[in-house]
């Protein structure tokens, strides 16, 4: 069934300057979505002997506000999110797995250090510099997911990581400003690849 | 219809709805406490709370837009809405505001007052003071250390093991390891005998020894606890190295540490001071417009509740205007507003029976004056009734019947407006509008005027009417046809003399001419010549003279006597042609007929119909004496419902008289020296025997014309 629906010139320059203004409301956020967002350059699950492993390294980029963040004292939490999916024709994909890597990165005053604590086992890492704090959540290696005979061989799989920046866990004032301001749009977008068995 | 049951105006889903937004109001509120549980929801609640307050938005502009439409519409009880909910509004707002704006201002100078100089300045130097503190001691075990690689060159190699548990005791320090330049193990003592792996530089300090040859810097060991790492250089050729770690003292490393979450919790503190005024400021905003909208919504439907009774009234009152009296509105609540509605209910039910009684002697008035009228059409006399102006008001059909004159076209208007247009009643109407206008009883006229069947003889009764007050509201004035009535009188008068002529004058003729005859016969011989001629000239005049009388009181006779004696159907064309056969001879005269196919036949006795031909006839060439032209024309006419057969005779002789015309048909009127006078009431006599009529044709201007109508017969029905 097709709609044709008239509109009036008066109409026509209304919805044109409701458009117009819109886009320009939302513009800024198009723009620097992507500019501060952790990224993913290399990720692979391999087998290793019996075990696959999971291995990455991501890209931080720390903005402004969230360095200015850091600085006066306020923790910073990333998610690292491992997926492995089993793929199906007609229905959804079934979650295999579901990990996660939970880092805290946090400014020392005292000692003029930054602490990187993973959450997970406790591990606390202190290092002198950010660059060597966000090194250390950057790269991951041979972490182990599962057993071999967990997977079936004949059947299709496919691994996805993101790293996700924690915003509930800001401080409360903050977080309504993390949801809108671009500059705490720190998480990364999914990456996908099929696993190789 | 009244119910007892008092409803609130405002019901239980708007509660309902008004505690689930204080509900979130109020988490939102808890959530900002930092310790709260809820705080990890905060912003699910902040999202549920802005999604309320568009929904609430939403509502509120439905609401304005409906009523926006209401008012364009003008409906009922919709201005007074407008007028209510901005009332409201402003009432609401205005305070609301105010407290919003002061609310603002606190909350900012309160937030801004935690924080000011002396604080920032004290934190840091609070830090800066455990800093020197922890440097002082990094400075002193640095120097310990140092002081303690001079006794380790001095041993060898196999003493090194046992003198450096002797210089860890020493020392004070919790583990003492000695390593090469590749890192490896030389000797090593823990305070922890179980600790069989010493604790190893990572690349960050490796990195920084080879720079520097020493290494000092303090670091947590575990959560809450500090230790100092010293590694110095023990042999500068060989580059070997000693490193120990110096446990902090728990109360200094509590102390450093309460004094580095004081400052970081201010510095934090500081740095979200703009984003606290924000969070607060968009709590109280969110607060104060979620409950704003909220009110204004339910100050709607509050509006709209207390305004349906009202705008009930005033479509009720709309319909009761439009003349629905059946309104009945439902009650609502027992409040004013109810005991109006009850009232209006009252008062309509009270319009309705009201109105009930009112059709209903309506409905009996009606049927009076429709009966009435059916009574008036139905008289054979005119009655027509007059306002207290004189003007008709009503008037029944025997008014058309007698005056001719569509009476009925002329309500609301004046008899005096009739003359006008009918010339021939006017001295007739203006005697009667003058009676009207004065006399105050029962009057009673006879009036005549000349009608398109002749002269109408009319006997009116008037009567005034007077209303209750004594005031003259109009009149009725009922007139009857009384003319074939004084016809009849005068025709019976007339028959009367005529028998009394013949019985009376008729009987002693034939003696008086026997005897004059006798006298002639007797005498003739005895006279002289001269007196014989006397005698027989004066018994000649007796004798003409009485047959003159004879013919007289036969003509008397055959008037009083009845014409209709022998009835049958006569093709009337026919009757005329006849007749006029008789006549054709007569030279000078032209006679001109025209007969008209169609209706002809009348039902009548030949023989009088054909003396009525004749008499007119012998009229009309009396009339006009040698030459002339006679008209005679036969056709069908229609009147009152009723087929006549209308015979129409015309000369052009010297016409009738205008003084003459209204007695042209009784006896003994005549125009001609010769003459009984009797012809033409003969004429009329026979032809109103025959239940015709005939007058004279007054529009003609030249000579006189004669118009008779007999009724017709349908010779196929009989």
């Amino acid at each position: 069934m097709v709609f044709i629906m008239r509109v009036s010139g008066r109409s026509k320059r209304f919805r044109s300057i409701f458009y117009n203004t819109l886009l320009m409301c939302l513009l800024p956020f198009f723009c620097y979505a992507d500019q501060f967002a952790a990224e993913v350059t290399q990720a692979e699950i391999k087998l290793q002997g019996e075990s696959y492993v999971f291995s990455t390294n991501i890209v931080y980029n720390l903005s402004e506000k969230a360095n200015d963040a850091l600085q006066n004292g306020v923790p910073l939490f990333w998610n690292l999110q491992v997926k492995l999916q089993q793929q199906r024709k007609f229905i959804w994909n079934k979650t295999l797995l579901d990990a996660e890597i939970r880092y805290r990165i946090q400014y020392h005053a005292l000692l003029n250090m930054y602490r990187v604590i993973n959450e997970g086992n406790g591990d606390v890492y202190n290092f002198s510099t950010l660059s060597a704090a966000l090194d250390l959540m950057s790269v991951v290696i041979d972490i182990p997911l599962m057993v071999r005979n967990e997977l079936d061989p004949k059947k299709h799989y496919l691994c996805a990581v993101k790293v996700n920046f924690d915003r509930d866990a800001l401080p409360l004032p903050l977080r309504p400003i993390a949801y809108i301001d671009p500059q705490w749009y720190l998480s990364s977008d999914w990456t996908l690849w099929p696993l190789k068995k | 219809m009244a119910t007892e049951k008092i409803t609130p105006p405002v019901n239980l889903y708007v509660l309902v709805l008004f505690g689930l937004i204080l509900l979130s109001l109020q988490l939102m509120s808890s959530a900002m406490q930092e310790s709260s549980q809820l705080s990890a929801m905060y912003s699910w609640l902040l999202l549920f709370n802005a999604l309320g307050s568009v929904v609430l938005l939403i509502l509120v502009g439905a609401n304005i837009y409906s009523l926006v439409q209401h008012t364009k519409r003008r409906e009922a009880g919709s201005r007074l809405t407008t007028r209510m909910v901005s009332l409201f509004v402003v009432l609401a707002l205005a305070p609301a505001v105010i407290v919003f704006y002061f609310s603002m201002q606190f909350l900012h100078q309160g937030i801004d007052s935690w924080f000011n100089v002396e604080i920032d300045r004290a934190m840091e130097d609070a830090l800066e003071l455990s800093q020197a503190s922890l440097d002082q001691r990094m400075r002193w075990h640095l120097k310990q250390t140092q002081q303690l690689t001079e006794k380790l060159e001095e041993s060898s190699e196999n003493q090194v093991t046992l003198e450096i548990e002797n210089l860890r005791e020493l020392s004070g320090a919790s583990e003492m390891t000695l390593f090469s330049r590749q890192g490896r193990i030389i000797a090593s003592s823990s305070i922890n005998p179980g600790d069989i792996l010493p604790s190893l530089p990572d690349e960050h300090i490796w990195l920084q020894l080879r720079q520097n040859g020493l290494y000092v810097a303090i670091a947590p060991v575990h959560e809450e606890e500090l230790m100092v790492r010293v590694i110095v250089t023990v042999k500068a050729q060989e580059s070997q190295y000693l490193q120990a770690l110096y446990p902090v003292p728990v109360r200094i490393a509590d102390l450093a540490d309460s004094v580095e979450f004081a400052f970081v919790r201010y510095q934090e503190m500081n740095y979200l001071r703009n984003s606290l005024k924000m969070s607060f400021s968009l709590a109280l905003s969110l607060v104060l417009l979620m409950s704003l909208l909220a009110a204004i919504w339910v100050a709607f439907i509050s509006v709209r509740n207390i305004t349906a009774p009202v705008k009930a009234l005033v479509k009720g009152t709309q319909a009761v205007a439009s003349g629905h009296y059946d309104q009945q509105l439902p009650v609502i609540a027992q409040d004013d507003l109810g005991f109006l509605v009850e009232s209006f209910n009252d008062m309509t039910h009270r319009i309705a029976q009201a109105r009930d009684e009112t059709r209903k002697a309506g409905f009996e008035v009606e049927n009076q004056r429709a009966y009435l009228e059916t009574i008036l059409a139905n008289l054979t006399a005119g009655v027509i009734s007059f306002d207290a102006v004189y003007k008709i008001r009503t008037a029944n059909q025997a008014a058309y019947r007698i005056f001719h004159v569509h009476v009925n076209q002329f309500i609301g208007r004046t008899l005096l407006e009739l003359v006008e247009s009918y010339s021939e009643l006017a001295e007739s109407l203006k005697s009667i509008q003058r009676l009207l206008e004065q006399a105050d009883d029962i009057w009673q006229q006879r009036i005549a005027f000349l009608g398109p069947n002749g002269r109408q003889e009319l006997l009116c009764r008037g009567t005034p009417l007077f209303s209750q007050e004594g005031l003259r509201v109009g009149a009725v004035v009922v007139f009857d046809d009384v003319t074939d009535l004084i016809q009849a009188q005068k025709n019976a008068a007339w028959g009367e003399v005529a028998r009394r002529l013949a019985h009376e004058i008729k009987n002693p003729l034939t003696p008086i001419q026997l005897s004059a005859e006798r006298l002639q016969h007797k005498l003739a011989d005895k006279l002289e010549s001269a007196d014989a001629t006397i005698l027989q000239r004066s018994t000649r005049t007796i004798v003409q003279q009485v047959e003159a009388m004879k013919e007289m009181v036969d003509d008397f006779s055959e008037y009083a006597k009845p014409s209709k004696k022998q009835t049958v159907d006569i093709d009337l064309p026919c009757l005329v042609k006849e007749v006029l056969a008789l006549y054709a001879l007569k030279s000078g005269v032209r006679f001109k007929a025209d007969y008209e196919t169609g209706l002809s036949m009348i039902n009548g006795d030949p023989v009088s119909i054909r003396q009525v031909l004749h008499n007119l006839i012998k009229n009309a060439l009396e009339a006009i004496g040698a030459y002339g032209l006679v008209e005679l024309s036969v056709r069908g006419v229609r009147k009152n419902n009723t087929d006549f057969v209308e015979i129409a005779l015309y000369d052009d002789g010297p016409g009738i008289k205008e003084e003459q015309i209204e007695k042209i048909f009784e006896p003994y009127v005549t125009t001609k020296a010769k003459g009984t006078g009797l012809g033409l009431a003969i004429v009329k006599k026979i032809i109103e025997e025959h239940g015709g009529a005939i007058w004279i044709d007054t529009n003609r201007k030249v000579g006189a014309g004669f118009i008779i109508q007999l009724p017709a017969c349908n010779s196929e029905q009989l």
